[in-house]
């Protein structure tokens, strides 16, 4: 173990918990039968049933339709968030005046779960990508504005002082100071967007809507098909951590002096 | 050796004081927060740098002489008084009056070459110019090598040349300078020290320099303008002898030189009675 990385230790111990829960559900389906098939299936017939949505269509689409659906709503409403959420939120922490104007509203919305906007969202868009997306960018919105602000808000006076002294007017102080100091912030922001984003998305699905994760999974119920929610359940756990991990790795790339700042 | 010293002390009269003004700190007073309840951070002082002079203010901490840049820079506006940059009112920050600062402030998600680029894009210097001006100061600075670093990637000392660069690059009537050197260790300090005083005398910047070192100050000063305690009043203004044999070699020989020594003791007594004083 010592010639290990941190990274690998990590790695490591994450690949030694997964294999110890894999095991003990072999244990308790396939090899001793301690649980029955219609309470956990086994991971063979999961994965059969893996299998079988592949390549058969359940309720009209095969998986990858199903996750493409899902996908496309959660990019919307995360995406809309981040492009109204981000200037909402710097221009909390670079305009007081408009905080102190807005904030009583933000705080409101912000204690109203997500899914206390499905009917409001069905409402409005009826069973379209709407109306997810709508749910998404609810539960994805307060984090972008709270840490879009932090950020900007923590921006140390003296280099906007030195922007000003070398002559940048406000705006451009904003654009090359501001924004970049902010951006890790920012970033953190999008990170727990995306994640409370996806959470909320498969929420909603399972209310609204033929087509989708959620909406998988809640048709599993309807036959019965416990392997089908297992499906559904794993695809949305590693998609989940998958775009995370993705998030999370573009973060050296595009903000690329943080790599050296250590 | 002595009389040497009065013939060089008696060439204090430099050209410089026929000249105007530059800059002129006028009865400056700053409160922060409001009058007579907030702090009082600088009372009445009033500061000319003439043309291509070299001015260090030197007082305790806490004395208000930062407070003094930034409102110099227009960085704060003052209280009452008014700051002139050629007998004209300042007005807000801009490029004649470039800043270097103690915490050196380079822009961190720029590298060496964008943050000293940085004023000259902001005021629409064409980018042929903005290259040729931007390999000169890496030239004068030692930065060549590290061109496309970023500041966290520097040492201190490297850092704080990177931000004298990019207030030189601007090539600004005035350089205001607050306690550059605070934050460097004692021997980077040194090295910087002359340095500043090598390019000070080759381009005869006009410079306000901010120092609690009396020993920076006399080493680098043409005139060294002492401060009380909060709330800073110009306590009293030394001139000191310009172009000596000791100020255009290292620090350690100046720091030897008799006539060093007596002006050293003189503003170090008058910066320890603000120290001392209740």
């Amino acid at each position: 173990m010592g010639v290990l990385t941190d990274r690998g230790k990590a790695t490591a111990y994450g690949i030694f918990s997964l294999s110890v829960l894999l095991t003990l559900w072999i244990c308790a389906t396939s090899l001793f039968q301690w649980i029955e098939p219609r309470v956990l299936p086994s991971p063979a017939q999961v994965i059969r049933q893996f299998a079988w949505i592949i390549t058969e269509p359940f309720s009209g689409l095969r998986l990858p339709g199903h996750i493409l659906f899902s996908l496309e709503r959660w990019g919307w409403g995360v995406l809309t968030a981040g492009l109204v959420g981000i200037p909402v939120g710097v221009f909390f922490a670079w305009n007081p005046w408009f905080k102190t104007f807005l904030n009583p509203v933000f705080e409101l919305i912000h204690f109203i779960p997500p899914f206390a906007y499905i009917p409001l969202a069905v409402l409005w868009f009826g069973a379209s990508t709407a109306t997810q997306a709508m749910v998404v960018f609810v539960a994805a919105f307060p984090a972008i504005v709270i840490n879009s602000q932090l950020g900007v808000a923590q921006v140390e006076k003296i280099y906007v002082d030195a922007a000003r002294v070398f002559g940048a007017s406000p705006f451009r102080t904003l654009c090359r100071v501001v924004l970049p100091a902010a951006a890790p912030s920012i970033y953190t922001g999008l990170r727990i967007a995306i994640s409370n984003g996806w959470m909320a998305l498969v929420g909603a699905e399972l209310v609204v809507g033929k087509v989708g994760l959620g909406f998988m999974i809640a048709q599993g119920q309807e036959n019965a098909s416990v392997a089908t929610i297992f499906v559904g359940v794993i695809t949305i756990g590693c998609l989940g951590v998958l775009i995370d991990t993705l998030v999370q790795r573009s973060e050296r790339y595009v903000l690329p002096w943080r790599r050296v700042a250590g | 050796m002595e009389q040497s010293v009065g013939k060089m002390a008696s060439g204090s009269t430099n050209p410089a004081t026929e000249a105007p003004a530059k800059l002129e700190l006028r009865n400056i007073s700053k409160w922060f927060g409001p009058v007579g309840d907030g702090v009082h951070a600088v009372d009445d002082c009033s500061i000319e740098v003439k043309k291509g002079e070299f001015i260090v203010v030197v007082g305790p901490s806490g004395c208000g002489k930062s407070t003094l840049m930034t409102v110099g820079a227009g960085l704060e506006n003052p209280t009452q008084g008014e700051v002139l940059v050629d007998g004209k009112p300042a007005g807000s920050p801009g490029p004649t009056r470039s800043v270097v600062f103690q915490k050196f402030a380079l822009f961190p998600s720029e590298t060496v070459e964008q943050n000293i680029k940085f004023g000259l894009q902001m005021t629409g210097v064409s980018a042929a110019e903005q290259e040729a001006r931007l390999v000169e100061q890496l030239k004068i600075m030692g930065l060549e090598l590290f061109r496309k670093s970023y500041p966290s990637e520097l040492s201190g000392g490297m850092q704080q040349r990177v931000a004298i660069a990019r207030a030189l690059v601007m090539q600004p009537e005035i350089l205001l300078m607050d306690e550059p050197f605070g934050a460097l260790d004692a021997q980077t300090r040194t090295i910087l020290q002359e340095e500043v005083q090598r390019l000070h005398r080759e381009k005869h910047y006009t410079v306000l320099f901010i120092t609690h070192s009396v020993e920076e100050a006399v080493y680098l000063g043409d005139r060294v303008v002492v401060m009380t305690k909060r709330p800073g009043r110009i306590k009293r203004v030394i001139d000191l002898p310009r172009d000596v044999i000791w100020k255009t070699g290292d620090i350690e020989l100046a720091a030897e030189h008799p006539e060093f020594i007596e002006f050293r003791r003189e503003i170090w007594g008058l910066v320890r009675e603000e120290i001392v004083s209740i």
